[in-house]
């Protein structure tokens, strides 16, 4: 059976709603800011991206902030019978923030578990959901979970939603590594130094053809193939031979019965980090050869939203194949030797390949690869 | 040439004859470890425990910065590797294998998280540790034993608020259907305790533990890892006694 995305909605620090992360991107815009939300001082750098309105550390967690808004705006559009699936890494480690900065609360309400009953509730489905968690990759994950439940016929209509935000646990956490860039990041710029790290929610209700037809649902377009893969390599750093991603595209491949050449363009993980996005390069060029296709990043436009990034990518692409048109990669200037003629800084038409290919990838060695049509 | 061309005959999108089953099952706890399929348990010695492990009676290979872990990925992938052995698959970073690892654990990465924070915050709030954060995702321990013994298939940590085991193993199954891994290890891990599993595709006698209807009957009963543990050790008596 077939996976159709029939409804989806992101809040991203662009905004709420598709059109404006997508209009964002396609103006080239950034809406990286510097962070106010606590002192970075110490850190590698004062960028984040912020999703404005949000409140820290008083009353509800950021994460529940956005699916609020998020569930509110899909009210009557999800079935209550729908089977549900969250993706984060860090849920709602605010809690976790309150508890050691300023001795309230409870630690333990940071657990995901805690998180994923009070979603469940906010969603109105019956299901009690379960939570998909594998780093960056969590939200692609359960976009590839919802998809093979579907295909299975386990069931006919699932809910894949996802959310991180940018809190000073992350922030410290990604500084200690190195992978800030102290200005906004740049994906696949000779010139990048890092990533920034960013904040975002979304959802996607997923269903099978013969019930979307059967519901007149409009359908965005479908998730045609999915592959999940782990260099068994590093817990930080990526495969310098990027047999993982390759592995993971591969997989995809098979299971969208396509090969390559029906690829229109790729969304890409795309982090701004030297080594991530060297490995991506390198996995593309194994898997497509010399073939020059439209390369993107949306994390110069939006940083990298952790285990949100996958899903908010997802229908980032699912616009981009409306459109016939793969938006810039925001704040690249000047391409690495390696992405010239893949990437750019305006709009790309894509000529041949009709479908798209959204790669994401994380700690741990996980990479995501999903074919959407 | 494409690397894209190579490896599309090597699934089939569907077999519907496939039986899937328990090939192994590998864990540890306050009192010991073993494998399931093989009978083999080991009682620990003097000065021996959960913390101080005689790692070359659960690992083939030296596992470099073991000692550098937490506790819920060293139980992972003690668990992880005897469940391995007991399923007779060869795993190390030399021999990697398409296996996918699906994991659970009751608090995800709440004592790591807890570490990290208390450091950094201790430490003035400007400087923290790399190699603490690196345990505050939910599936590091997962991916620890992926990397220590060679598994390249499908990671995920997956929770819910009933009994997460059913929804794993359904997971496991699809992943075996549609041909995204080889092998799959399900399992739990907590800070006293770890099981494992291996499912895969049987096609060989001698190679199953137990039948997924078997496995389901007694995962749907789940209490703590311990009572897993007994519950399969009896269901193996039962089998060896019949």
């Amino acid at each position: 059976m077939r996976a159709f995305v029939v409804a989806a909605d992101i809040i991203t620090p662009y905004g709420t709603g598709v059109d404006s992360c997508w209009n964002g991107l396609i103006a080239n815009k950034t809406a990286i800011q510097t962070v106010t939300r606590f002192d970075t001082r110490a850190f590698q750098s004062p960028y984040a991206g912020i999703v404005s309105g949000l409140t820290y550390r008083q009353g509800a967690s950021l994460v529940m902030q956005m699916l609020t808004i998020l569930f509110q705006r899909a009210a009557n559009v999800v079935p209550r019978d729908a089977k549900f699936l969250l993706a984060t890494t860090k849920g709602e480690i605010d809690y976790l923030e309150t508890y050691i900065l300023e001795h309230r609360g409870d630690p333990a309400e940071s657990i995901p578990l805690r998180l994923l009953k009070k979603v469940a509730g906010l969603s109105g489905i019956d299901d009690e959901g379960v939570i998909i968690s594998s780093a960056c990759t969590s939200s692609s994950a359960a976009v590839a979970r919802a998809a093979a439940m579907i295909r299975s016929g386990s069931t006919d209509c699932a809910l894949v939603a996802a959310c991180d935000s940018v809190t000073e646990f992350i922030y410290s956490g990604f500084s200690s590594l190195m992978a800030l860039d102290s200005v906004p990041a740049r994906p696949f710029d000779k010139n990048r130094a890092g990533l920034n790290v960013g904040e975002a929610a979304g959802i996607a209700l997923l269903m099978s053809e013969e019930r979307a037809r059967r519901e007149e649902r409009p359908v965005l377009g479908e998730i045609a193939g999915w592959g999940l893969s782990d260099d068994a390599n590093h817990m930080t750093g990526p495969c310098r031979r990027s047999e993982g991603l390759v592995l993971a595209i591969n997989k995809a491949f098979v299971s969208a019965k396509i090969t390559s050449d029906d690829i229109g363009f790729i969304g890409a993980h795309g982090t701004g980090t030297g080594y991530n996005d060297e490995m991506e390069l390198r996995g593309f060029r194994k898997v497509f050869g010399n073939r020059e296709l439209p390369v993107y990043s949306i994390k110069g436009g939006i940083g990298h939203t952790m285990g949100a990034a996958g899903l908010v990518e997802t229908i980032i692409a699912l616009r981009a194949l409306r459109e016939k048109t793969a938006p810039p990669t925001v704040n690249l200037q000047t391409p690495d030797d390696n992405a010239r003629g893949w990437v750019s800084n305006s709009p790309q038409r894509f000529g041949s390949g009709t479908k798209a290919l959204v790669t994401n990838a994380g700690f741990s060695g996980v990479n995501t690869a999903l074919v959407l049509a | 040439m494409p690397d894209s061309a190579v490896l599309i005959p090597r699934w089939c999108l569907r077999e519907t004859t496939m039986t899937i089953s328990i090939s192994g099952i590998g864990w540890i706890n306050t009192e010991g470890f073993g494998r399931l399929k093989s009978s083999k348990e080991y009682k620990y010695r003097s000065g021996e425990n959960i913390q101080q492990l005689p790692k070359h009676e659960i690992f083939s290979h030296p596992f470099k910065n073991f000692g550098r872990m937490d506790t819920i990925s060293r139980v992972t992938a003690c668990a992880a590797a005897l469940a391995l052995k007991d399923a007779g698959v060869e795993a190390s970073q030399e021999n990697k294998t398409d296996t996918a690892i699906i994991g659970t654990s009751s608090e995800g990465s709440l004592r790591s998280d807890l570490d990290y924070f208390q450091d950094y915050v201790q430490g003035g709030r400007t400087l923290s540790r790399a190699n603490l954060f690196i345990y505050t995702l939910p599936s590091s321990p997962l991916g620890e034993a992926a990397i220590h013994l060679g598994c390249t298939g499908p990671l995920l940590f997956v929770s819910e608020q009933k009994s997460v085991f059913p929804k794993m193993i359904d997971m496991a199954e699809e992943m075996l259907l549609y041909g995204e891994a080889d092998a799959v290890l399900v399992g739990r891990a907590e800070q006293d305790a770890g099981m494992y599993m291996v499912l895969k595709k049987s096609d060989r006698a001698g190679e199953t533990f137990c039948t997924l209807e078997e496995t389901r009957s007694i995962l749907s009963t789940e209490a703590d890892v311990n009572f897993l543990i007994h519950k399969f050790t009896l269901l193996r008596n039962r089998k060896v006694g019949s």
